[in-house]
């Protein structure tokens, strides 16, 4: 029997602009114990097919038409308080960005007994308090959990919380909306595979939405690729990645970055690299940097040289907390480093006057994670394009800041007729994040640091973006700093990689060593985490996690770097 | 339990202190920029009383002497701060010879009434009202309050005073037009004083109610509908709980947390807000008794009276930092850097 049948569903969304159909004629079924896995880029209408079995669609949406049986009851003949009891005790849902799906002023425990208390009315504290205890702990988060605040807790742990209440009341579907979309890729596996864990213990069926291939080849038993509300195609896992049959499934697969995998880079040998480094200066060089924030080391004391007259792309790979992006502020000057110095052509930054910090700022322009909060809403992202052009000084007439932005948007593959004179909703994520390469170009600067570039858009349009940054630096002569924990991609982009492992360097040299073959454990421990669209490849096992905690415990107090080569033009040192 | 690290208090009461002496010497110097001379004032009020005044360069030293109006502008400072820290704000030049504090003494309990009754029932009405113009089960009707919360807000209280006591106490008589309490009741702990005053505070409290809604009910509505977007509260749906369950723990609950910062500063502010209703009203509060300084002139009450606006909006910004980390566990007592 299954535990989820859908058929013929229809969800629209009227608008002022007309009926907007979200999903089309979906059928589908979740059998008890399995696991589905939804797949499409946003807009391609899973969540809403997940909200729509939990009557929870956003307004003015609406289901037009087909059914939706949970066990053997329907779903769209409850009345609103039938809707709520069968909420979390018979369907639960697992949310997106566990940052922010906990209530800031209550304690955890109080946020998993207040879903018990709704349901079963249970208000005896003693019962309530083993069956939290019970439910973290099935999660694998010591019962103390209990007692914190949301803040008190990092990421994966309050997307275990969110876990142990998806299966508290042992629901007989379990919804998980890209449960880890912003964990890095060790915490990524860990929570996985507590989820598959609990889900298969307690025999409920699972959705898991996303549009990551890897992770879901690595996760479910059955794919449903959507597109445009349309399911195109489904089957087991395993048919549907050895042998796709719409175009649209052999895209998303082909979109996953491999290590050692075709590049998705097609390296064209045309002009050679513009150079426009100082002879003799190097562009940037950190003389014994470290960070620390009160007690915490963020960055250990390290040392190098780019010297910028042959464009570079340099990436920085670690999970969360490694370090990477503290680097990034430092060579930004947005903080002071606690010890050393950090050089730009020369020039330390923190002693710069106001002209020499005006062409600093010039010289180096940043991309950064969020395309959605680096846009004022209130105008238009020519505003964005624009102001920093006229501002250092660069414009010579309207007309000639028209062409800039022109060719800026070309450049990064945008056509300017339909993105100029818009405003920041308007345009997708990926729109906005290549508006922000396209920003950072017109200024022609000489460094240019990307911190997690593309970790917020959808897998399919990565390689373009990254591949527009790639081609900046041949193309124009910039420098790149790529901070990111997608070791892939870095493989694919860099010409150098350091790993990060809590402020210090694990190891370092070119991509085709450190990522090829790799032999600090941990990059070691970074690579097995990337969930691989190869089933044949193993991701390890419930028992990976403690394993795992294990090891960077050690790793932590071995604080030994591996090097393992160099490349001419950045000489990196660490104390 | 938290505690509160000593460190933390010494610095908030450090702050406490420093903001208070600032604002003390501040309204010591704004008077003292003023061309008018005091002592020429209550001059020209004797000889307005008595018709002509003899030997009036004579008198005006001796009160100049009196008030001490004559020492250097150093010696006075330093006075006036000995005497502020005592609540000694002098002798009031309008009402000569009453001390200013028994004025402030006399005054302060009508206002403090009057404005915290009024501040609460305000507060509650608006956070309430507020939440619900967001909160999707709320009745209808609910979504007319936003229209009417701007238009009141938009009132000046002296016109909704004037309104109320023309509907209330002209036409239906149903409250007294003027008056703190009434003329035929001994004031003391008895019902039917305290009934008197409640029959004489409430429109002057309504009148500054339905002017003050708006303001908490139209910043409340803000706040929930960013909450209303937020994570925990869809995730709060989907784990079924009950809608007014969701309202009070996860939507003002989170909500409220900027408006009670709104609510201390407010304290000091109403002080200043009330002037003109308890001028209409002829009740004989703080605001009353500002008023009447400012048309006399008489700096010694003006002093002292912005003395206790300020002493209470910092003692309430002071109590919201020590309360804070209690009501969001996000915030800590940071100890002093």
């Amino acid at each position: 029997m299954s535990a989820l049948t859908i058929t013929d569903l229809s969800i629209d969304f009227p608008t002022t602009k007309g009926v907007v159909h979200a999903v089309s004629d979906l059928s589908l079924s979740v059998g008890r114990g399995r696991r589905v896995g939804f797949i499409g880029e946003s807009g391609s209408g899973k969540t809403t097919t997940a909200l729509a079995v939990m009557q929870m669609l956003a307004e003015p949406g609406r289901v037009a038409k087909g059914s939706i049986v949970l066990g053997d009851t329907d779903m769209l003949a409850l009345n609103e308080e039938e809707m709520r009891k069968a909420r979390l005790r018979r369907v639960s849902y697992i949310p997106q960005g566990a940052m922010n799906s906990l209530n800031p002023i209550m304690r955890i425990e109080d946020q998993l007994w207040d879903g018990i208390t709704a349901h079963e009315g249970t208000t005896d504290r003693a019962e309530l308090k083993r069956r939290s205890d019970e439910a973290l702990e099935s999660v694998g988060l010591p019962a103390r959990v209990g007692r914190l605040y949301p803040h008190e807790l990092s990421g994966g742990m309050k997307q275990r919380v969110c876990i142990a209440l998806g299966v508290i009341l042992t629901p007989d579907l379990i919804i998980a909306d890209e449960p880890t979309s912003a964990l890095d890729v060790v915490t990524q596996r860990h929570v996985m595979q507590t989820l598959k864990d609990v889900q298969a213990k307690i025999g409920a069926g699972l959705i898991l939405i996303g549009h990551d291939m890897g992770l879901m080849a690595q996760s479910v038993d059955e794919l449903a690729v959507l597109k445009d509300g349309v399911l195109v195609e489904h089957g087991e896992t395993r048919q549907i990645i050895e042998n796709p049959q719409h175009p649209y499934t052999r895209e998303l697969i082909s979109s996953v970055p491999l290590v050692g995998g075709e590049s998705f880079l097609d390296d064209e040998i045309g002009a050679p690299p513009v150079n426009r480094g100082k002879p003799g200066v190097p562009l940037l060089e950190f003389k014994g940097v470290s960070k620390t924030y009160g007690n915490v080391t963020a960055l250990q004391p390290m040392s190098f040289k780019l010297d910028g007259e042959v464009p570079k792309i340099i990436s920085i790979v670690g999970q969360s907390g490694s370090g990477k992006s503290t680097m990034g502020s430092l060579m930004l000057g947005f903080n002071p480093p606690s010890t050393g110095q950090v050089l730009f052509e020369g020039q330390e930054i923190a002693s710069m006057n106001a002209a020499k910090s005006l062409e600093f700022r010039k010289q180096v322009q940043a991309v950064f994670q969020d395309p959605y909060a680096c846009f004022n809403p209130f105008y238009r992202v020519n505003h964005a394009l624009r102001f920093p052009f006229k501002q250092f000084g660069y414009a010579k007439s309207e007309a000639h800041i028209q062409e800039k932005m022109e060719e800026a948007c070309t450049a990064v593959g945008l056509d300017p007729a339909l993105v100029l004179g818009r405003y920041p909703h308007q345009l997708s994520g990926g729109q906005r994040q290549r508006l922000i390469v396209a920003r950072a170009l017109m200024l022609s600067p000489k460094l240019l640091i990307a911190d997690e570039p593309v970790s917020m858009v959808d897998a399919s349009l990565r390689a373009t973006i990254l591949k527009n940054i790639y081609d900046l630096k041949d193309r124009y002569g910039i420098s790149i700093l790529y901070i990111t924990h997608d070791l892939a991609t870095a493989y694919h982009v860099s010409d150098y990689v350091i790993v990060l492992y809590q402020g210090h360097v694990a190891e370092a040299g070119p991509p085709e060593e450190v990522i090829g073959n790799p032999k600090h454990e941990y990059t070691q421990l970074l690579i097995d985490s990337i969930p691989w669209p190869d089933l044949d490849r193993s991701w390890g096992t419930p028992s990976t996690a403690t394993e795992d905690a294990e090891r960077l415990d050690r790793l932590a107090r071995e604080n030994k770097t591996e090097f393992r080569g160099r490349v001419p033009g950045f000489d990196l040192d660490v104390a | 339990m938290r505690t509160i690290p000593t460190s933390y208090l010494l610095n908030r009461l450090l702050t406490l202190f420093l903001t208070v002496f600032i604002a003390a010497t501040l309204i010591w110097i704004i008077p003292r920029l003023s061309p008018v001379d005091p002592a020429e004032i209550m001059l020209g009020r004797m000889a307005a009383g008595a018709g002509a005044v003899a030997d009036s360069e004579a008198i005006l030293a001796q009160l100049r002497a009196n008030f001490g109006l004559d020492d250097p502008l150093f010696i006075q400072y330093l006075k006036y701060l000995c005497n502020t820290v005592t609540f000694n704000f002098g002798l009031s030049t309008a009402t000569f010879p009453t001390p200013v504090s028994a004025l402030i003494a006399n005054a302060l309990p009508w206002t403090l009434g009057l404005m915290i009754l009024s501040l609460i029932v305000t507060f509650i009405i608006g956070n309430l009202l507020g939440a619900l113009m967001v909160w999707e089960e709320s009745p209808k009707l609910v979504k007319v309050a936003i229209p009417a919360a701007m238009v009141f807000t938009s009132i000046p209280p002296i016109l909704s005073g004037l309104l109320l006591m023309w509907i209330f106490a002209a036409n239906l008589r149903w409250f007294p037009l003027t008056g703190a309490y009434g003329l035929t009741v001994e004031p003391g702990w008895t019902w039917e004083f305290a009934i008197s005053v409640l029959h004489h505070g409430f429109l002057p409290a309504l009148s500054i109610v339905i002017v003050t809604f708006g303001f908490w009910a139209l910043g409340m509505r803000g706040l929930m509908i960013t909450v209303q977007g937020e994570d925990y509260v869809t995730l709060a749906k989907a784990k079924g709980l009950k809608p007014r369950y969701i309202l009070y723990k996860y939507m003002i609950r989170n909500a409220i947390l900027p408006q009670i910062t709104a609510f201390a500063l407010k304290v000091g502010l109403l002080i200043a807000g009330q002037v003109l209703v308890e001028r209409i009203f002829a009740y004989n509060g703080m605001g009353k008794l500002l008023y009447d300084a400012i048309l006399d002139q008489d700096f010694p009450v003006i002093q002292g009276v912005s003395f206790v606006i300020i002493l209470m909006t910092a003692l309430s910004v002071f109590i919201v930092d020590l309360i804070y980390p209690f009501i969001d566990p996000r915030i800590r007592h940071e100890a002093s850097t």
